[in-house]
């Protein structure tokens, strides 16, 4: 457990190093795998990508395959890893939770205004939702991908029927991919969600936005503090959002959180000038 | 008369080495016609008996396998789709009568080499290799290789986009624009028809007859059998002419061995390499094979994932239980 409170630098820790690592694999790999998927297709001489500097090697299928092979190594590598790592400690933060479609719906709302953000914890109701979608188009990758690769290596003559569903599940999850990609990247074009961009790469975001937005994980995180000053004050929220907005707090914990432990009075409180 | 002879005496011959090589390699024989579709097979192309059918217009496995495929394309649309931005379109509806190259209208032509005063001819189709990149490698799985060795396109599949082309060493595949499925979904973005080449007669195959070629070539220059068979025969008669084997070791192995008194290499030099008419390079390499490492290291991937997760994990329990021995040995303190 890294999540820690660094009240002197207004920061609070959110995600461990071992987690970055194995986000920037993922989505790295999982681009690299993205482009030679589709330079797999014969479209580099036919849309002149070949043309493009630097690219002069997209329409050969045995480089491209090669790379979708190295890429594919990372890629399964650390899904698996994750999968596992994670289930061994019952880190359970990203799972979604009874009530997360209602809640992703409200806090889309008040992206336009219609309604106020109810508190949050460490993950968005919409990041668990969108967490386990893509873990299951990766899953349905990976496992179609490992039949073709069997395929090539050992099995050039596999039944017909189980290679055209190996080869339309990792075509159609390929789309599913890029639209899930895609989406990603407009969660983070949404201004409420830059302060969480720094995050990802430093595994890090501003004290105060997470007072502000993710007050039911800072609860978690400081068990003696009065909890969300600022989403508490919310009383009078639109009708759309009443019963999820509304929702109440929770009354801070009365055991010690073990991320707790690392964090010191003196960083909490009082401030140093 | 001529022609029927001549298939008996094919279909005889196929049982004949069936039975006498699988009595001298101990294998056992089909026991019903329906098993060729899954035991492996091989064809032998013999140049020292083939004679490219010079007293005929046409050489007899030509004929006989355009006769096989004539309705096998479909009408072509009038007005074929002209594909972005690429412009290419490849319409062979109107000259299927073309035999000297291989067009998807002609699974089969016969290369007229001379070579010190003598002529070889030599048939040329596809090679039906043991690990056909054409195949594996096709992205929507409309080319697939059977338990019979037979590599078969299924047009009913291919988008044409002439993938299966670019990585066969002999560019075999041939791209008749205008038909296929491609029509269907976005066909002047994605696709360009359909891609055609000999496929052993897998159909016939199933039925327990002979491939076209094999059945109608007059002088027996083309046998099939099982695999074994073949392979034996193709090294006594090379041994006995003090000649040569093609496509056994090319890209990685194929079904299809050429016999021949006169070296590839003196074969290949006649021989450019043109749209529809492949070479005889010897020793062509498998290209795929070079990305076969990193292949197996992906399918051991999900293991070093495991056993990185184990590692980590305890790593993880054993940091937790140190600081928790830590705590408890300060609060007795």
């Amino acid at each position: 457990m890294t999540e820690k409170i660094l009240a002197k630098k207004n920061l609070v820790v959110r995600h461990s190093a071992l987690e970055l690592i194995e986000h920037w694999a993922i989505a790295i790999s999982g681009l690299v795998l993205l482009f030679t998927g589709i330079f797999e297709l014969p479209v580099a001489k036919r849309y002149y990508i070949i043309t493009v500097p630097g690219l002069g090697w997209s329409a050969d299928f045995i480089t491209s395959l090669y790379l979708h092979y190295a890429a594919a190594l990372v890629f399964t590598a650390v899904g698996v890893f994750h999968l596992i790592y994670h289930g061994l400690l019952g880190e359970k933060g990203l799972l979604p939770q009874k009530g997360d479609f209602a809640k992703s719906i409200t806090v889309i709302k008040s992206f336009i205004g219609l309604c106020k953000e109810p508190p949050m914890h460490k993950y968005l109701p919409e990041q668990r939702l969108a967490y386990v979608g893509m873990a299951f188009i990766i899953l349905m990758l990976i496992l179609s991908g490992l039949v073709k690769t069997y395929k090539n290596i050992y099995a050039p003559d596999m039944s017909h029927t189980v290679l055209l569903w190996a080869t339309w599940i990792h075509n159609i999850f390929f789309l599913l991919f890029f639209l899930s990609f895609l989406a990603h990247m407009a969660a983070i074009a949404l201004r409420p969600n830059w302060p969480m961009v720094r995050c990802i790469f430093t595994g890090k975001v501003r004290l105060d936005y997470a007072r502000h937005r993710h007050a039911l994980w800072l609860a978690e995180l400081e068990p003696a503090q009065p909890v969300c000053a600022a989403a508490s004050t919310d009383t009078t929220l639109p009708e759309t959002c009443s019963g999820l907005a509304a929702e109440p707090m929770p009354a801070p914990a009365p055991e010690t959180h073990p991320a707790a432990v690392e964090t010191s009075q003196e960083e909490i409180w009082p401030p140093k000038a | 008369m001529k022609q029927k002879k001549a298939f008996n005496i094919s279909r005889r011959s196929f049982l004949k080495i069936s039975a006498g090589a699988a009595a001298l390699a101990g294998v056992p024989l089909p026991k019903t016609a329906s098993a060729r579709t899954e035991e492996q097979l091989s064809t032998l192309i013999d140049l020292n008996l083939c004679d490219g059918c010079v007293d005929r217009k046409v050489p007899a496995c030509v004929s006989a396998c355009k006769a096989i495929n004539k309705d096998k394309i479909p009408q072509v649309v009038k007005n074929i789709p002209e594909p972005w931005p690429r412009k290419t379109i490849e319409d062979w509806s109107k000259k299927q009568e073309v035999t000297n190259r291989l067009t998807p209208y002609n699974f089969i032509y016969v290369h007229n080499a001379q070579i010190d005063g003598k002529t070889i001819f030599a048939p040329r189709r596809c090679m039906h290799c043991d690990n056909p990149a054409c195949a594996t490698i096709c992205p929507f799985s409309a080319n697939s290789k059977k338990k019979n060795g037979a590599v078969v396109i299924d047009q009913d599949l291919c988008f044409g986009g002439a993938k299966c082309k670019d990585v066969c060493p002999w560019e075999i595949p041939q791209r008749q624009s205008g038909v296929g499925i491609y029509l269907h979904v976005l066909p002047g973005f994605m696709g360009n028809g359909v891609m055609y080449k000999c496929d052993l007669c897998n159909e016939r195959l199933k039925e327990g007859k002979l491939p076209g070629c094999v059945e109608a070539c007059p002088r027996q220059a083309l046998l099939i059998g099982e695999r074994k068979a073949i392979e034996k025969i193709a090294d006594e008669r090379a041994r006995a002419m003090n000649g040569f084997i093609y496509g056994k070791t090319e890209n990685g192995g194929t079904s299809t061995l050429y016999v021949s008194p006169v070296s590839f290499e003196q074969i290949n030099k006649t021989m450019e390499k043109k749209p529809g008419q492949p070479d005889m390079k010897p020793d062509v390499v498998r290209k795929m094979a070079t990305t076969d490492p990193l292949g197996k290291a992906v399918l051991a991937a999900p293991l070093l994932g495991l056993a990185a997760a184990g590692v980590a994990g305890a790593h993880n329990w054993f940091t937790r239980r140190k600081k928790l021995v830590k705590k408890e040995e300060e609060n007795n303190d």
